[in-house]
Parts: structure tokens; sequence; C-alpha cells
């Protein structure tokens, strides 16, 4: 308790040096806590997308890309959902159409997710998802133009059950709104298949088949039997679909730990660079303190002290500026305000990611120290105090 | 015998040559004795009393220490030497600028692990002597020199130490100030029974003092009143 008083009195002697160091310990933070949070929310949205179509084979058009059976670009006939019902197997078939809504070439996260769905198939997406209370399901009747929408859409614009919605020119009346935290879900628009097709312009148009198998079929032998006998169509198992975003998840992890890396040692040079300008101010201090007997442990110790400490104020200040650089990042990439994330804050910006930098910080503070406390317990009594005079 | 120092010699190396600070020293010093030792600047006092604390190695020759070779000490065994039997007083006072004259006089026993309720009441009651009383929250910024020099008084005599060790005390004081050090000083030996070995260039101190030694060039000759 005494050495940390010590070192907290040292640290403000020198306000502007620490200051500076804290600086730039917090900003250093900061960029861990957004990036780290925000790839590994990307990796937790996508990993959460294997949840859809468990137990089904998704098909879909050769060539497009997919992530977790969503694909993205790629279009197949409509009829190719009736060549599916053909072969061996296959118990159910339900066409879909994916369509994303992004605005610019830099935001990753789309506006929303337009799903058509052929009316009373729903729970082939949505399972056992409910509506909130006064919700219905579109009739299917396409003059009626009715669409469920997420409730991330929804809070975000205030729409409720009765409300009008525009997508590409076409006015949608909301029938209901889906109860959900999926991340996929609450920005989804789902709407009947056909109506669907007519907003987005895909006449005859869809780009993924669920599909269900007979008891006792296995999805990989469906899969095949599907590829076999439909050209130009992939067929998708729950466990290809996951493999196939490993990769993703993999790169999107490496780019985290690299940029932490580099952030890390960054920190731990500025660190130890303070550390040493201050041990070689204060070589008189720890040459009086081992002359009067402290061992050098406690001369080690007391560096240490000060550079941990400077992480620990440095993490807690960068951990706040992190989370509020990612409520920004969020904001900035989604076009939806910053108010719709702060409720859930602490989802996106996890205790454990905070806890886990927060002692990381400290833990390269500490080691930045290391040097600077050899450096200071190992200075010559004798050799210090002569050249004071 | 508190000190005793055989032969004792320190080189450096500066540059191409070898510099001798201290040569061939023989001293014997008793328990109880107030010691000063007088020499212009750079004749090897501060080397000299930096080899008897403990601070520095001897080039050749040992100092014996309450009858033990320190020259066969751990660094360890020397530093608890240093810690509970050798109070240090330095011409700059080289008091910690962060803490408080009470923190400053209480580090020595804290480094001794002595209970915090016996630091407190032995920090306050040490301040108190030296006349201080009023000024034990103030850090040394706040203090005049001869203030610092006092606490600096107080800390070496935390642990009880038996060998006080004074470089030039009154070097960055005026002359009253220093006459009152030096006395503080000299009732300190004759009062607790402390060994004090002073050294300084000031010879009114060597009036007060039981022996006198004289070094020059490194060499030590004792003086006869």
């Amino acid at each position: 308790m005494r050495i940390t008083m010590m070192c907290l009195r040292n640290l403000l002697r020198r306000r502007f040096r620490t200051s500076l160091c804290l600086l730039g310990i917090a900003i250093a933070t900061m960029f861990i806590v957004g990036i780290g949070a925000t790839t590994t929310r990307y990796a937790a949205v996508i990993r959460e997308m294997n949840v859809f179509f468990s137990g089904d084979v998704v098909v879909v058009a050769k060539g497009s890309f997919v992530v977790q059976g969503f694909p993205i670009g790629g279009a197949l006939q409509e009829r190719t959902v009736e060549d599916v019902k053909e072969v061996e197997g296959v118990k159910n078939a339900v066409p879909m159409l994916f369509v994303i809504a992004s605005e610019g070439f830099i935001q990753p996260v789309p506006l929303n997710i337009s799903i058509g769905v052929p009316a009373g198939n729903w729970s082939v997406l949505v399972g056992l998802t409910p509506l909130r209370p006064g919700g219905t399901w579109p009739s299917g009747d396409l003059s009626e133009k009715e669409t469920v929408i997420g409730p991330s859409l929804a809070d975000q614009h205030n729409f409720t059950v009765g409300s009008n919605i525009t997508v590409k020119n076409y006015e949608l009346e909301v029938k209901g709104v889906l109860d959900t935290r999926s991340a996929l879900l609450s920005r989804v628009i789902i709407l009947p298949l056909e109506l669907a097709q007519d907003v987005y312009g895909y006449n005859m148009l869809i780009n993924m088949v669920i599909v269900e198998p007979d008891e006792g079929v296995t999805e990989s032998k469906l899969a095949d039997r599907i590829e076999e006998e439909i050209g130009g169509v992939r067929a998708l198992t729950g466990v290809e679909r996951n493999e196939m975003v490993e990769p993703l998840l993999h790169d999107i992890e490496t780019w985290n730990l690299g940029i932490r890396s580099v952030l890390f040692f960054l920190s731990i040079v500025l660190v130890m660079t303070v550390a040493m300008i201050n041990v070689s101010e204060r070589r008189r201090d720890f040459a009086t303190l081992a002359a009067i007997g402290a061992p050098r442990s406690s001369i080690v110790r007391m560096v240490i002290t000060e550079t941990g400490l400077i992480g620990l104020f440095g993490g807690l200040a960068g951990i706040l500026l992190g989370m509020v650089a990612t409520l920004l990042l969020a904001s900035f990439y989604t076009n939806i305000p910053i108010s719709v994330f702060i409720p859930d804050i602490f989802i996106i910006v996890s205790p454990t990611l905070m806890t886990e930098i927060l002692l990381s910080t400290i833990a390269i503070s500490c080691i930045a120290g290391i040097l600077p406390a050899i450096t200071a317990a190992r200075a010559s009594i004798a050799e210090v105090l002569r050249a004071e005079y | 015998m508190i000190v005793k120092t055989v032969g004792l010699t320190r080189t450096y190396r500066l540059g191409a040559s070898i510099i001798t600070a201290v040569s061939e020293v023989n001293l014997e010093i008793k328990e109880a004795t107030f010691v000063s030792i007088l020499g212009p600047s750079g004749a090897g006092k501060t080397t000299l009393l930096n080899l008897i604390g403990l601070n520095d190695y001897p080039t050749a020759g040992k100092v014996i220490f309450k009858g033990e070779d320190t020259s066969l000490l751990t660094d360890n065994k020397r530093r608890k030497i240093r810690l509970r039997d050798i109070g240090f007083i330095f011409q700059t006072f080289n008091l910690l600028p962060t803490l408080t004259a009470l923190e400053n006089v209480e580090l020595p026993m804290a480094l001794a692990k002595i209970s915090l309720k016996e630091q407190r009441e032995r920090a306050t009651q040490l301040l108190e002597s030296v006349g201080l009383k009023d000024r034990i929250q103030h850090r040394p910024k706040e203090l005049s020199t001869g203030e610092m020099q006092r606490v600096a008084i107080a800390r070496a005599l935390a642990n009880s130490p038996s060998l006080i060790l004074a470089d030039e005390p009154t070097g960055e004081l005026d002359s009253e100030t220093g006459s009152e050090i030096i006395k503080l000083l000299f009732n300190l030996c004759r009062k607790q029974k402390t060994t004090v070995i002073v050294a300084t260039h000031d010879k009114k101190v060597a009036k007060i003092a039981d022996i006198t030694y004289e070094i020059r060039d490194g060499s030590l000759h004792k003086l006869t009143r």
C-alpha cells in the first residue's frame, strides 16, 4: 500500500510526462477495444447465423459467395425448387430470395436484409421466434403488400404494427415486428416471396432453396444427390456452411490479433521509454534507497508498480474511450443512431473482453517496467552518490 | 572496535589512467567515538565513507565491521548491516522528494519491517528531537536546507544504528546552521553512545572531535592536537 502511494506520488510529480504516457496507452487501448469488439461481434454474428436452417440442406447457385448458407449474389430459376423436390430423399423444399441493402462500398454492415419467403413458410426462416404483441404474419395476398420487420429496424425508425415503410418505391405495411435479439433477424424485412421478387426485380428468380431431408436421409447424402442431379447448383450441409466461414473468421481473428500485437508492442516501447527517463532522473533516489538498506527487490517492485499503475489507469481510460469508439464505429458502419446501440453496449463490448484487455494492458506495462527496474536496482550506490558532488 | 580497515584501497579507471581515491588506509574506530576526517574536495573522503559504509567495494584491503570481515559477506548481508547498523547523512540530504519529513524518517523502519504504529511513534519522536515537531507533514521542498539536514539526521537514526556516517553534513548550510548540526551529531554521540564519523573540510569540526584524521590524495593520517 505504501509503495503504491509512493509510486502514485512519483507519477504525479511528473504530471505532464505521466499524462502523455497515459494518453498513449489510452489511445492504444481504445483501438484495441474498438477493433476487438467490432471484430468479435462480427465473428459472433457470423457464427450465430449457423443456427438457421439447422438439419436442412441449403441449395444456392454455383459460384455465389455464401455466408452460413446466405448467398450474396447469384440467382436460380424459381422452377429449380420443383427439380429439387424430385430428388429422392427430399421431404420439403422452400424457395427464398435473400437481398442485402447497403449504402456505399465502405459499409460492411447492411442497412437491412430483405428475405422473401413463400407465405405460410415463415417458420423455415424464423423458427419459433415470436412477434411482438399485436403483430400478425402477412396473408400472402400480393395486393396487400405486407411485411414483418426486425426489432432493431422498428426501434430505429419507430415503426410499429400498422406503420408504412418504403422499400424501392414500394410502400409496405408492417404487419408484425419480430421479438428477437438475433443480429440477422433484428435487421430483417420479411416479405412474401412474390412481393420480394417484385420489389427487387427478381422476376421468377430466387437465390436459395431450403431443403428438408426425409427421415433417415443424411444431409450430406442428400446434398450429394442434389448436386449430381441438378446442374449449376451447390447443396450445402450445416457442417459445410460452417466450414466455409471458418477461413473468414480465422482472417478476422488473425487481423485482430495482429493489430493488437502491434499496439501492445508500441505501448511497451512507450512505457519503457518513459520509465527509463524517470529512472535516469531518479538515480539518486534509488541510490539513496539502496544506501539506507532497501533490497533490490523493493526498487524493482517500485518501478514495476509505477508502470503497472500507468497500465491500469491508461487501460481504464482506454476501455471507456474504446466503448465510445465502438459505438461510433457501429453507428458509422450501419447508419444506425448511437442511441440504438447504447442499451447493448455490454453485449457489443463484453465484460470478458474488457477484463481481458485491462489485464493485458497492466501486464504489458509491468513487462515494460522490467528493464528500467533492473537498471534502477543495479545502479552502483557509490558511483551515483559520488557523481552528485 | 566498531570499524577497522586493513590496507583499504580503492582505485578507479578513468580512461587510460588509474586514479587512486583511497590508498592503504588502516583505521581503527572504537564505539561511541566522534571522529572527523578532514580533507579538501577530491581528497577521497566520500570514497572512504562509502567503503566504510559498505556502499562500495575496495580494490584491495578490507573493512571489518563489529569484528566481521565484510569482504566475506553477501550483498544481502551487507545491505542488512547498512539498514540496521549504519546511518547515512549526505551533503545534499538525499531525502526522497515525494515523501513527507515523517515518511522519510519512517522509510528505514519500514524497510526493517517495523510495525507501522512503532514507525510513526519513533519517527515523530526523532523529528521532535531534532526540532522539527511542526514540520513533520512537510515535503523536502517545503523545508529549509537546515531543516532538510535535520530530517536526514532523524532518518539516519531511525533504526538506532551503532555507526553514523556523515559526508560533508554542513556543506550546504550556512555556518550557524552548520554549527547546530555538528552540535546535534556530537550530542548524539555522547548521549546515545553512537559512533559518528564526519567527513568534512571544516576545521571547526575537528576541534570538537575525539579523533581527527586528515586525508590527502587518498592517504589517511591521524592528526594530534
